[in-house]
C-alpha cells in the first residue's frame, strides 16, 4: 500500500455524504452524457438527491417574507444551490430518455437481461419505454403496417442478415480518467495493451472499459 | 416500381429534418409504396406457385434472383416509410417537449386557411392540416404520457431549459401581455414593453411560450 491509496481512503470516508453524493451526481451525469451505451440506473442517490430538493424547497417557502436581509441572503444561496441542483437532475433524465427514444429494443432487450437488483432503466423510464414503443408500434401498424403481408409485420426482424434493432456505436471513443489502479487493460481486436494508473487519462474504446466505469474505476471526462 | 417512390419518401423525411414546421403528410406516396409492396409480395407468390413449397434456388438462378430483387424491394420500402414516420413523430416529440401544442396550431391553420381563399391554396391541401390522423392521434397519447411521465418528476421540471443555470435572478423584457404572475415578492403585472427583474425559475415556462424576452 503506497501513501497514494491511505490519502484516497480518507479522502473519501472525510467528506460528508452530502458532498459525495453531488460528486457522485456529477461523475453519473457526464457519464451519462458521454457514453455511448445506457448506464445502470442510480437509485439510491436519485432517491437521496430527490429528497434534498424536496426539503430545500420546503425551506424556501418556509422562509419566505422573512425580511431579516441575513436569512434573505441564505435563501438567495439555496435557492441557487436547488437550482444547479435542479439543472443536473434535469439533463441527467433527459439524456437518458434521448438514448431510451434511439435505441428502444436495444436497452429493453439489455433492461431484460439486468440484474434485478441493479436494473438498467427505473420503473417509470421501463413504463415510458414500454408505452412509447406501444405507441409508435399503434402508429406504425395504423398508418401502413397493417396492410403489409404478415411475415413482413414484424419490428425486430433479424432475418435477411441484417437485424432491425437498432445498437449503439459500442466501439466510440471516451476520455476516462483513472480513478484506482486497474493495472493492465487489453483492447478487444487489438495487440494493444494500457497500464492504467491511479490519475491517468485515456482515450480508449468504451467496449474496452465500460466494465470498470461500472464498478467507478475509472471516470469518464 | 422497385423502391422508386420509396426514395421519394426518404427525400421529403431529409427535408423535413432542417425545416422548422412540419409539412403536409404524403398520404399519397405513403399508399403508393403500400400497394407497391403488396403488389411485390404477389408477385413472389405466383412465382411460386408452381414450384409448390419446394423450391430450391441452385437450380433455378433466374427465379431465385427475380425472388431476391423483389424481396430486397419489400424490405427497402419497409424501411422508407419507417423512417419517414419516424422522422415526423420525433418532429413531433420534440414540439411536445418543447411544450408546442401542435394540435391548437394545427386547428389555427385550418381556420386561417378556410378564412381565406389564398391561403388554403397555399401550403395546406384540402384537409388544411399536415397531420395525418394517425399523426394527430400519436400526439395526444405522446402528451398524455410525456405529461405522467413528467408528473413524477415534480421538483424538477423536465422540461426546463438545458442550460446550465447561472444566475437566480435575470433581466427579462415582456413582449406579449401575459397578465399578472405570483411571485414569492408579490404579484407582477406583465405588460407589454415593460421590463423586469424576477427570478429564472418564475418565467421560465413565459420565456419558452414566447411571452417574455430574456436580457442579457
Amino acid at each position: 500500500m503506497d501513501i497514494d491509496d491511505i490519502l484516497a481512503e480518507v479522502d473519501v470516508d472525510a467528506t460528508p455524504r452530502e458532498t459525495r453524493d453531488l460528486q457522485e451526481l456529477t461523475r453519473a451525469w457526464v457519464a451519462e452524457r458521454v457514453a455511448p451505451e445506457m448506464m445502470a440506473w442510480p437509485g439510491g442517490l436519485m432517491e437521496r438527491v430527490l429528497g434534498r430538493v424536496g426539503r430545500q424547497i420546503e425551506l424556501v417557502e418556509d422562509q419566505t417574507g422573512n425580511m431579516d436581509p441575513k436569512t434573505n441572503f441564505r435563501l438567495i444561496v439555496v435557492q441557487t444551490e436547488v437550482e444547479r441542483f435542479k439543472f443536473l437532475v434535469r439533463s441527467f433524465l433527459r439524456a437518458r430518455l434521448r438514448k431510451i427514444d434511439t435505441h428502444p429494443l436495444h436497452i429493453l432487450a439489455k433492461h431484460t437481461e439486468s440484474d434485478a437488483s441493479h436494473p438498467l432503466l427505473s420503473p417509470a423510464e421501463y413504463q415510458y419505454l414500454t408505452s412509447h414503443q406501444a405507441l409508435l408500434a399503434a402508429h406504425y401498424g395504423a398508418s401502413f403496417l397493417s396492410q403489409f403481408p404478415n411475415n413482413l409485420q414484424r419490428m425486430d426482424d433479424t432475418t435477411g442478415g441484417i437485424s432491425m434493432v437498432d445498437k449503439p456505436d459500442e466501439d466510440a471513443a471516451v476520455l476516462v480518467r483513472v480513478l484506482r489502479d486497474v493495472g493492465e487493460v487489453a483492447v478487444e481486436g487489438t495487440d494493444k495493451k494500457l497500464d492504467m494508473k491511479r490519475g491517468d487519462v485515456w482515450v480508449v474504446r468504451w467496449s474496452a472499459v465500460r466494465g470498470w466505469v461500472g464498478s467507478g474505476d475509472l471516470e469518464i471526462i | 416500381m422497385y423502391g422508386e417512390i420509396g426514395n421519394k419518401l426518404v427525400q421529403h423525411a431529409k427535408r423535413t429534418q432542417s425545416l422548422a414546421h412540419l409539412p403536409p403528410y404524403q398520404t399519397e406516396l405513403v399508399r403508393a409504396v403500400t400497394r407497391e409492396v403488396r403488389d411485390l409480395d404477389k408477385d413472389v407468390a405466383t412465382i411460386l406457385e408452381p414450384f409448390a413449397g419446394s423450391f430450391d434456388p441452385s437450380t433455378e438462378p433466374a427465379t431465385a434472383c427475380a425472388l431476391l430483387v423483389n424481396h430486397l424491394c419489400m424490405r427497402r420500402d419497409k424501411r422508407c416509410l419507417l423512417a419517414y414516420h419516424r422522422t415526423r413523430t420525433d418532429k413531433l416529440e420534440e414540439m411536445c417537449w418543447s411544450g408546442i401544442d401542435v394540435l391548437e396550431r394545427q386547428q389555427q391553420l385550418s381556420q386561417k386557411g378556410g378564412g381565406d381563399g389564398a391561403g388554403a391554396q397555399m401550403g395546406t391541401d384540402g384537409a388544411g392540416s399536415s397531420l395525418s390522423p394517425e399523426e394527430e392521434e400519436y400526439v395526444r397519447q405522446y402528451s398524455d404520457l410525456l405529461a405522467s411521465y413528467k408528473g413524477q418528476w415534480t421538483d424538477i421540471d423536465l422540461t426546463g431549459s438545458l442550460e446550465p443555470p447561472k444566475d437566480l435572478f435575470i433581466d427579462v423584457r415582456v413582449l406579449k401581455d401575459a397578465g399578472e404572475i405570483q411571485t414569492e415578492y408579490g404579484a407582477i403585472t406583465l405588460t407589454k414593453n415593460s421590463q423586469f427583474f424576477v427570478r429564472q425559475g418564475d418565467v421560465e415556462r413565459l420565456i419558452q411560450q414566447g411571452y417574455l424576452q430574456r436580457l442579457s
